[in-house]
C-alpha cells in the first residue's frame, strides 16, 4: 500500500515535472517576446524643425518627414523603398491612354475631428492644390484637367496629357486629403486621417503626436511620440547616451564611435535619395565650357569625400539615385585623375582658374576643404563662401549668382531640374529635355524609367554637375524599440509599425 | 532728482526710437526673404511672387516701418510672417526659459565671484590670491561652448545626475525638472561670466583697500579685513552693479549660444531660427525687446547709482 502510494506520488511528480517542462518549452517562444507597451511614449530626436506646420503652403522636407503618413494621408503613399501603395484609396486604376485615373475610396475613414471622409473632400483637396499658386506642388498638377466625384466612393482625375509622375506626385503633398469644411489653423494644428493626431507643437522645442484611437487601420502600438529637435550633432549624441531619446535620427557618422562604445543601442544604415550635388553654373564662364566642367569632375576623388563625411555615403555618378526609377551605375563616366584634369584645363586655356564655392553654412566645411585641396592640385583656386541658407536661396537659387554650389537635394524623383534650363543649375540640353518629356508622356512605367536612364546618362556625360555622394542615413535605436523605418528617414518617418517593449 | 529722472526717461525713449529704426532697417539688408524660405528649393518664381504678395511684402519699407511703430505704440509687436502667431505671446513663452536661465546664471556668477574676488584682493600677495587670480583668468578665457560640453560630459553622460539637453514639456508645471534642466546651462554661463566678474571685484576691492577711508578705519583699530568689509564693500558693490549692467548684454549673447547647445526653447534659440527663416517681423520684435531690456537696465543702474552714491547728488547740487 505504502509502496503503491509512493509510486503514485512519484508518478505524479514525474507527470508534473514533464508537464511543467512542456509548458515552459511550449510557452518559451511567445513568452520570450515581450508584448509591446501600449502606453509607451517614444522619444525621437530629429535635426531640422519645421518653421510652420502648414502642409499646403510651407515647403520643406521637415514637414513631410513627420506629418505625411502619420497625421495626413493621401490616396496613395510611398513605402520607405519608394514603391507606391494605396492608402485612402482601396484601389486605383489608370486608363490605357494614361488620361484617366480612377480611385476607389476606402470605407470608414474619419478625420481626427470625427467627420467622415467623403469623395467631396478628396475632390476639393486636389482641386485646391491645382488652383492655388501658393500651394506646394501646385505646378506638379498642371496636367490635371479636372477632378470629379463619380459617386460617393469614387474619384476620377482627368488629364490633358499623360503624366508618368502623377501617381508619385500624389504620394506627396498634392495628394493629401484634408477636410473641406474644417477651418482649423493649418500653421499650428492638423486635422488629418492618419494613425496619429498632432497634439502639441512647442515651437523651438518639440512636436508631440498621440495615438488616434479611431484610426481606420491598425492602431499604432505606441501611445505617444515626441519629436525633439536637436540641431547640434554632439548634443544629440549626448542626449542619446544620457537616455533621453529612444531613437536618434541623422547621426553624424563622425560621432558614431561614441554610440558603438556604449551598450544598449543599435545603429541602422538606410538608403536615401539625399544627393549632395556640386552644382556648376552651366550658364556662366568658365563653367559653360564642357572641358572645364570635365576637368573639375576628373579632379575629385569621391572616395576621399565619402571618407570626409565619416563613410556614411555611397559614391554617385549621375543625377538619379539608386532608390529612384532610371538609376544605373554611371561610374564609367568619371574617374579620378588629377593629371588628366590638368591637361583638360590646359586644353581649355584655363590654367589659372579662380572659382568660388557658395555653400549654406549648416553643411560644415569638411567636404568643401577636400574640394579646395583637390582643386588646388590641378591649379584651381577655390574660395569657399559659407552663407546662411536664405542668402543661398537668394543669391544662388534665385539670382543664379554663383560659380559652384553644394547642397543636398533631398527630394526623390527630381530629375525635372535637369530638364529645366531656368533652374539654378542652368543646364540646357534639348536632347535631355525631350527625353524627359517622353518619359513623362510614357504610359508604361518601364518606358518612363528607360527614358530617364538615357537622359541621366547624358546629364552625367555632359558633366552638368558633380554628384559628390548620396548619403546613407544612420539612425540610433535603443534596444527595445522595433519597427522604426530604416530608409529615407529624412523624407518620411512612417511610425505605423513602431513598438516599444520595455 | 525729478529733473534727473525725467531727463533719463526722455533719453530712454529716444534710445528706444533710435533702436527701432536701426533694427528695422538693418535687418532688411539681409539677403533673401521669407517668401523664398517658405517656397523652398523646388519653387518656381511665380510661386515665390504669389507668397510675397499674400504676405504683403510688396509695401514700401517706410510704410512698413510706420505701421510697425504704430503697432508698437498700441503695445502690439506684430505677428509672425510664417505662422501668424503674435510675437508678444511667443516672447512671453520663451522668456519662461531665458529669464530664469539668466537669473540663475547671474546668481551663480555672483555667488562665487564676490566672495572670491574680495578674498583674492585681501590675499593678493599670498598663494590663495594668486591661485584665485590665475584660475579666474583661465576660466574667463574658456569658450562658453567648450565649457558647456565638458559639463554635459561630466554631469549628464558620465554621472547621469542632470539632463544633457532639453526642457521638460510640462515647463514650470514641473518645477523640479525645469530647474534641473536649467542647472547645467546656468552653471556654464555662470562660471564664465562669474570669472570675468571676479576680476572686476578683485580690482575694485584692491582699489578700495588703497583708499584713505579704509586706512582711517584701520587706524581706528579695525583690521584691514574688517575695514574693507564694512567701509569698502559698498563701494565695491557700486562698481559691481555698473559692470553687471554691462554684462546683461553679454548674458543675452551667451544665452543664444547656450540655448543652442542645450536645445532649450528660449528667446536665443528662437531668434536664431527666426533670422534663419527671415521672419523679419518676429526678429525685429525680439531684438527691440532685448534692446529695451538692456536700455532699461542701463537706466536703472544710473538711477541706483544716483540713490546710493551721495557724491553724485552732491556734485549736482554744487554745479
Amino acid at each position: 500500500m505504502r509502496h503503491r502510494q509512493l509510486r503514485r506520488q512519484l508518478l505524479t511528480a514525474v507527470v508534473a515535472v514533464t508537464g511543467a517542462a512542456l509548458v515552459l518549452t511550449g510557452c518559451a517562444g511567445p513568452a520570450a517576446k515581450p508584448t509591446p507597451d501600449a502606453d509607451a511614449s517614444l522619444r525621437v530626436g530629429l535635426v531640422l524643425e519645421p518653421s510652420d506646420l502648414n502642409i499646403r503652403s510651407t515647403s520643406g522636407a521637415a514637414l513631410d518627414q513627420i506629418l505625411i503618413d502619420n497625421v495626413y494621408q493621401g490616396l496613395v503613399s510611398r513605402t520607405e523603398d519608394n514603391t507606391i501603395v494605396d492608402t485612402l484609396a482601396k484601389s486605383h486604376e489608370i486608363s490605357e491612354d494614361g488620361l484617366t485615373y480612377t480611385f476607389v475610396l476606402r470605407d470608414g475613414v474619419t478625420f481626427h475631428d470625427g467627420a467622415k471622409l467623403t469623395a467631396a473632400d478628396v475632390v476639393d483637396s486636389i482641386t485646391q492644390v491645382q488652383q492655388n499658386p501658393t500651394f506646394v506642388d501646385n505646378v506638379a498638377l498642371q496636367k490635371v484637367a479636372s477632378v470629379t466625384a463619380v459617386d460617393d466612393s469614387t474619384v476620377q482625375l482627368s488629364l490633358t496629357a499623360p503624366d508618368s509622375n502623377l501617381l508619385w506626385t500624389l504620394t506627396g503633398r498634392a495628394g493629401l486629403v484634408l477636410e473641406t469644411g474644417a477651418d482649423n489653423d493649418l500653421s499650428t494644428t492638423a486635422n488629418g486621417t492618419g494613425p496619429f493626431t498632432l497634439k502639441t507643437w512647442k515651437q523651438g522645442d518639440s512636436i508631440t503626436f498621440e495615438r488616434n484611437d479611431d484610426y481606420w487601420g491598425d492602431a499604432p502600438a505606441v501611445k505617444e511620440v515626441v519629436f525633439s529637435y536637436i540641431p547640434d550633432a554632439a548634443s544629440a549624441v549626448n542626449a542619446t547616451l544620457a537616455g533621453e531619446l529612444d531613437v536618434q535620427t541623422a547621426l553624424d557618422a563622425n560621432l558614431k564611435d561614441q554610440i558603438t562604445r556604449a551598450d544598449g543601442f543599435s545603429i541602422t544604415e538606410g538608403k536615401t535619395t539625399d544627393k549632395y550635388t556640386l552644382a556648376f553654373n552651366n550658364q556662366r564662364a568658365p563653367l559653360n565650357d564642357p572641358l572645364v566642367r570635365q576637368a573639375l569632375r576628373t579632379a575629385i576623388d569621391h572616395a576621399a569625400i565619402v571618407e570626409a563625411v565619416g563613410g556614411a555615403a555611397v559614391e554617385q555618378f549621375g543625377p538619379i539615385p539608386e532608390l529612384d526609377p532610371g538609376y544605373e551605375n554611371l561610374s564609367e563616366l568619371v574617374s579620378y585623375d588629377p593629371a588628366a584634369a590638368k591637361a583638360l584645363l590646359a586644353q581649355a586655356g584655363q590654367e589659372n582658374l579662380s572659382l568660388t564655392l557658395t555653400i549654406p553654412s549648416f553643411y560644415g566645411t569638411s567636404v568643401a576643404n577636400v574640394l579646395v585641396s583637390e582643386f588646388k592640385a590641378i591649379g584651381v583656386t577655390l574660395t569657399v563662401k559659407s552663407v546662411e541658407f536664405p542668402t543661398w536661396l537668394n543669391d544662388v537659387y534665385t539670382n543664379k549668382d554663383y560659380d559652384l554650389s553644394y547642397v543636398n537635394h533631398v527630394e526623390s524623383r527630381d530629375f525635372q531640374n535637369w530638364a529645366n534650363p531656368n533652374y539654378y543649375f542652368g543646364y540646357d540640353n534639348a536632347q535631355v529635355q525631350s527625353l524627359y518629356a517622353e518619359s513623362v508622356a510614357a504610359t508604361d512605367p518601364a518606358v518612363a524609367a528607360q527614358k530617364l536612364k538615357e537622359a541621366a546618362y547624358l546629364v552625367s556625360k555632359d558633366n552638368a554637375a558633380d554628384w559628390l555622394y548620396t548619403a546613407i542615413t544612420l539612425t540610433v535605436v535603443r534596444d527595445g524599440v522595433t519597427g522604426f523605418p530604416v530608409n529615407s528617414v529624412n523624407a518620411r518617418i512612417n511610425l505605423a509599425k513602431v513598438a516599444v517593449t520595455g | 532728482m525729478t529733473r534727473f529722472l525725467l531727463t533719463r526717461l526722455v533719453l530712454l525713449l529716444v534710445g528706444l526710437l533710435a533702436a527701432s529704426a536701426l533694427i528695422f532697417f538693418t535687418i532688411r539688408v539681409l539677403p533673401g526673404d521669407v517668401a523664398q524660405v517658405i517656397a523652398g528649393t523646388d519653387a518656381t518664381p511665380e510661386r515665390v511672387a504669389a507668397i510675397r504678395e499674400q504676405l504683403g511684402l510688396g509695401q514700401p519699407v517706410v510704410v512698413q516701418y510706420v505701421d510697425w511703430l504704430g503697432g508698437l505704440l498700441r503695445g502690439d509687436l506684430g505677428t509672425s510672417l510664417i505662422t501668424g502667431t503674435p510675437v508678444a505671446s511667443e516672447l512671453v513663452e520663451k522668456a519662461q526659459v531665458t529669464l530664469p536661465l539668466g537669473v540663475m546664471a547671474l546668481v551663480i556668477a555672483l555667488a562665487f565671484s564676490v566672495p572670491l574676488g574680495v578674498l583674492a584682493a585681501l590675499r593678493r600677495k599670498r598663494p590663495t590670491g594668486t591661485a584665485i587670480s590665475f584660475v579666474s583668468q583661465g576660466l574667463a578665457a574658456v569658450p562658453v561652448v567648450w565649457a558647456g560640453m565638458m559639463l554635459v560630459l561630466l554631469f549628464a553622460v558620465v554621472l547621469g545626475w542632470l539632463p544633457a539637453q532639453g526642457f521638460p514639456r510640462a515647463g514650470w508645471n514641473d518645477p523640479l525638472a525645469a530647474i534641473r534642466a536649467l542647472l547645467l546651462p546656468a552653471l556654464t554661463i555662470g562660471i564664465v561670466e562669474g570669472a570675468v566678474l571676479l576680476r572686476f571685484v578683485r580690482s575694485a576691492a584692491l582699489d578700495a583697500i588703497g583708499q584713505d577711508y579704509v586706512r582711517t578705519a584701520a587706524a581706528k583699530g579695525l583690521t584691514r579685513q574688517q575695514a574693507l568689509i564694512r567701509h569698502g564693500l559698498p563701494n565695491v558693490a557700486l562698481s559691481v552693479v555698473t559692470v553687471l549692467g554691462l554684462q546683461i548684454a553679454g548674458l543675452i549673447v551667451g544665452s543664444v549660444i547656450i540655448e543652442q547647445l542645450f536645445t532649450l526653447p528660449g528667446i536665443g534659440r528662437m531668434l536664431v531660427a527666426d533670422v534663419g527663416n527671415r521672419d523679419l517681423v518676429k526678429v525685429q520684435g525680439e531684438l527691440l525687446v532685448l534692446t529695451g531690456v538692456v536700455l532699461v537696465i542701463g537706466a536703472v543702474v544710473d538711477v541706483v547709482h544716483r540713490l546710493v552714491d551721495p557724491r553724485l547728488r552732491e556734485r549736482e547740487r554744487t554745479s
